[in-house]
């Protein structure tokens, strides 16, 4: 498995162990996590996915600067991936 | 074709940094501030991922991180983006080296013009400044003090701790211009007592035109900086202008490699460092620089009885290497960093720089020797 996929594994377990990152949105991050075989090609935006999942937090949108991911993000990029 | 040695003046650029920026120059072409549509937040996530690579380097957050088209702009932003600053608060003392770059030593001439009381640190022959003098020359009004991390010609590593030490308990503000180390020596710039860094993509593998002002933020505050362009509002307004997302990509990945890949290449440029040194010892060369400090990817000697003009024109089919800065070399003056170190015209007339990278090939030293010694003849 390539580098890329087996961190955003770990970091989403731990996000979702340990974080705010909630099941539904952890689910289909594991899940392409789990099938690098998918995705080949595509290991820039499984980079940026990773970021993201790294970087969640529920109230990104809150206060005047967005300096977090949100589950907008996180949709988005795993829509990216689908295309 | 010769080998390229003069990684120093720039670096070639890795494969994948050359992927991820024609990604973004042919199909991923979005305008980062037009997030109303997928190209546009497609261009702004590359930009915001970018940001955060950069980041990780040098282990601050993303929002600390401005990018401007290189270090020199970065020296110009976080030197005259200060300067209203020191005005208003009527603290007007300056420090810097006497071998900064001229990125540095040029603007602080026209701090200097403005009113500023500039104070040029020098070094000693092992191509350091002394942090008794830095110490010595601190006073309570010390508004700015800028000094590099790594030099250009000769590859020392300046002694920052001792500096982030010295300034523990004063308020001055302190830039380092991190061009030629950034992305090799990661401890140093990790130092929390360091308020703003400049590094450029072109010396890590990137693209040029691209680089950074790192500004950390001090009790959630920005230092003072104010934007030298107006118009657009980008870069949290200290940087205003579309944003090149291809060449910010790119540095993004060159950073990233630079952390995942820094012992790996510290250890090539080390084992290339041995044969280099080797060749121009028994040449009966003087390595310009304390051994100690140097980095891995860095030679600079003075070869007796050799003029490096001669020498480099030589050795052209062999080697490409240069006897000074990038930025000075085309100017045929003579370095002044060496001239700071307390070298002789006559040694500064030999001397030659080399570095080279991981991707750098073998050498051919026999030939490298063989041809000085006909030279010196």
């Amino acid at each position: 498995m390539s580098d890329i996929f087996k961190e955003l594994e770990e970091v989403t377990v731990e996000q979702y162990d340990h974080y705010d990152l909630p099941k539904w949105l952890a689910d289909p991050v594991l899940l392409v996590a789990r099938s690098p075989e998918l995705y080949q090609g595509k290991e820039y935006l499984v980079e940026i996915l990773a970021a993201q999942v790294r970087e969640y937090d529920v109230y990104a949108e809150a206060g005047c600067c967005k300096w977090a991911y949100d589950h907008e993000d996180i949709k988005r990029t795993l829509r990216w991936l689908e295309d | 074709m010769a080998i390229y040695l003069d990684c120093n003046a720039t670096t070639p650029v890795e494969p994948s940094v050359s992927s991820v920026v024609m990604r973004f120059l042919e199909k991923d072409f979005g305008n980062a501030a037009s997030p109303i549509h997928d190209y546009g937040v497609f261009a702004l996530a590359a930009v915001e991922h970018a940001r955060g690579q950069v980041a990780e380097v040098v282990k601050v957050r993303r929002d600390e991180v401005i990018f401007t088209s290189g270090a020199t702009e970065s020296n110009n932003l976080a030197i005259f983006g200060l300067a209203e600053e020191g005005i208003r608060s009527g603290r007007r003392h300056l420090i810097t080296t006497a071998i900064e770059h001229k990125a540095v030593l040029e603007p602080f001439e026209e701090m200097a013009r403005l009113g500023f009381d500039v104070h040029i640190l020098p070094v000693g022959a092992d191509g350091r400044f002394d942090p008794q003098r830095f110490a010595d020359a601190l006073r309570p009004d010390t508004f700015l003090v800028s000094t590099m991390q790594v030099n250009n010609e000769t590859g020392v590593l300046q002694p920052l701790t001792e500096v982030a030490e010295i300034l523990s308990n004063h308020d001055a503000w302190w830039h380092v211009d991190a061009a030629q180390g950034f992305g090799k020596g990661l401890e140093q710039l990790r130092h929390p007592r360091i308020n703003l860094i400049s590094i450029s993509g072109h010396k890590i593998y990137g693209p040029k035109g691209i680089g950074a002002l790192i500004a950390r933020k001090h009790e959630r505050q920005f230092p003072p900086l104010r934007p030298l362009m107006f118009g657009g509002g980008q870069e949290q307004g200290l940087r205003p202008g579309t944003l090149p997302v291809p060449l910010i990509a790119g540095l993004g990945e060159a950073a990233k490699l630079a952390v995942r890949n820094n012992n790996e290449r510290a250890h090539k440029c080390r084992a290339f460092r041995e044969q280099a040194l080797a060749t121009f010892l028994a040449l009966g060369a003087q390595r310009n620089g304390a051994e100690d400090y140097t980095l891995p990817h860095v030679l600079n000697v003075s070869l007796p009885g050799i003029n490096s003009d001669l020498a480099i024109k030589a050795l052209k089919n062999v080697i490409s290497v240069s006897s000074t800065s990038a930025c000075t070399s085309h100017t045929h003056t003579p370095s002044y960093v060496l001239a700071a170190m307390g070298l002789s015209s006559e040694k500064i007339e030999q001397s030659i720089r080399l570095s080279w990278c991981h991707m750098t090939p073998d050498v051919d030293w026999s030939e490298v020797e063989n041809i000085l010694c006909a030279l010196r003849g």
